[in-house]
């Protein structure tokens, strides 16, 4: 998406909800780092890089909101899995809140310049 | 799965992704790195594209995943304070040489209570080499001469008042912190040239008891170092033979081992006689020791016994 002239930097809009994204991501269903990479790919995420998911990945699990476990491998090296616990579940639902009332707010503002365009 | 030449480009990647983050502190890089490997295995498994073409240099992997995990320091629970005391260790230690320095720091605190006992022996010590003109210092003081008593008894109070004062820890105020390093500091200092003149032995004092000759066994004596010789003179400034030397203890003084060879002279019990000075000497070439050209003081004339004491005569 590009405004005129003064495009929105989706790598940055990314940055913030990055956190956000993962955890959801993670909330569907234990994952490894390559598969969270692919699954918020898959859902329209593409900019969001490779370093950046790992990374992040290793800052939830130190922060103490995500579980960890390796599982062996048939093919390839084990892989670690990642999930919610308890204090990164209650980190989705409040960051789930904050991100609704930061998006309604910012749909208000849209929404009240699209309509003044119109008249 | 990855074949070797993806083994070897995942091993060469990740190399250079940790060189890159060589300035992290080690347990930070570590924990953030910990899969690095197995990860981009993953990443080389889904194609056979070399790990750089798809994604990126190693170089800027490596910012994106510092900058991504580097939030983390600032949304972190750990309080801030804290959080840079800790990055501060780890880049000391990073500089000192990480593991070893880090067992050495986990093991000061252990050897606090050693320098608590040591510091208090200094501090006596130093005392004694003040008062006793470091005259007869010895590492372990003869407890059965008083000074030597005094030493060892001022020892024991000092090591109980300094655990005591250590174990309370440092002072909050700032002012008296320093002080309390400063004095422990100085007490360091100030010990090192009292312990060299005992190492040097220019005050080393010791009893000789030889059992293993049977000529030597009852044979007691003080030994000192710093001199190999003493030539006594009378007071008209004539040189003294076979002058007996005595200590305090009433022991013979004998020079302790320098090199020199001595004839001693035997007495009619059959003994050596060791203290008889100007002891004959000769170096390890044989040649024997001329005594030195010494300066004798000028006397006064000694004052008549009837005469009066008279005010020290002052020359114009």
């Amino acid at each position: 998406m590009a405004l005129n002239g003064n495009p929105i930097d989706t790598s940055q809009l990314l940055k913030g909800v990055l956190d956000l994204a993962v955890l959801a991501v993670l909330a569907e269903r234990d994952s490894y780092g390559y598969d969270v990479l692919r699954r918020l790919r898959e859902s329209g995420l593409d900019a969001v890089g490779d370093a950046s998911v790992y990374g992040t990945l290793r800052r939830l699990y130190q922060a103490g909101v995500l579980k960890s476990y390796v599982v062996p491998s048939d093919e390839g090296p084990h892989r670690k899995y990642y999930g919610l616990n308890d204090r990164g579940r209650s980190a989705l639902d409040q960051s789930t809140k904050t991100w609704g009332s930061f998006t309604s707010a910012l749909d208000h503002l849209l929404n009240g310049r699209s309509t003044a365009n119109a008249k | 799965m990855p074949n070797s030449n993806q083994a070897n480009d995942i091993a060469r990647y990740a190399a250079a992704v940790r060189a890159a983050l060589a300035s992290l502190p080690d347990a930070e890089r570590e924990s953030l790195l910990e899969d690095l490997e197995s990860h981009l295995a993953e990443v080389a498994g889904e194609s056979d594209q070399s790990l750089e073409e798809r994604l990126g240099k190693p170089a800027t992997y490596a910012a994106e995943l510092t900058s991504a995990y580097g939030a983390a320091s600032e949304t972190g629970n750990v309080p801030r304070g804290a959080r840079y005391r800790d990055r501060l260790w780890a880049l000391v230690s990073a500089a000192l040489g990480t593991h070893a320095y880090s067992e050495v720091r986990a093991f000061l605190p252990e050897l606090r209570a050693g320098w608590w006992v040591l510091r208090a022996y200094l501090l006596v010590l130093i005392l004694a080499f003040m008062f006793r003109g470091g005259l007869n210092l010895r590492p372990i003081p003869d407890p059965f001469t008083s000074g030597g008593l005094l030493q060892i008894l001022a020892t024991l109070v000092a090591i109980v008042l300094s655990v005591r004062l250590g174990r309370r820890g440092m002072p909050a105020n700032r002012g008296w912190r320093a002080a309390a390093i400063g004095v422990n500091v100085g007490v360091a200092l100030l010990a090192l040239p009292v312990l060299v003149s005992m190492g040097t032995g220019s005050t080393y004092y010791g009893y000789y008891a030889d059992s293993s000759d049977p000529n030597l066994s009852q044979a007691s004596a003080s030994y000192y170092a710093g001199f190999t010789n003493i030539y006594p003179y009378s007071k008209d400034g004539q040189p003294l033979k076979d002058v007996l030397l005595y200590d305090q203890d009433g022991l013979p003084i004998v020079p302790a081992a320098n090199g020199l060879t001595t004839d001693v002279p035997v007495g009619a019990d059959g003994l050596p006689i060791q203290n008889a000075y100007p002891l004959t000497q000769r170096d390890q070439n044989g040649v024997p020791v001329v005594p030195p050209r010494v300066a004798l003081p000028p006397w006064q004339p000694s004052p008549s016994p009837s005469s009066t004491p008279t005010p020290p005569i002052t020359t114009p």
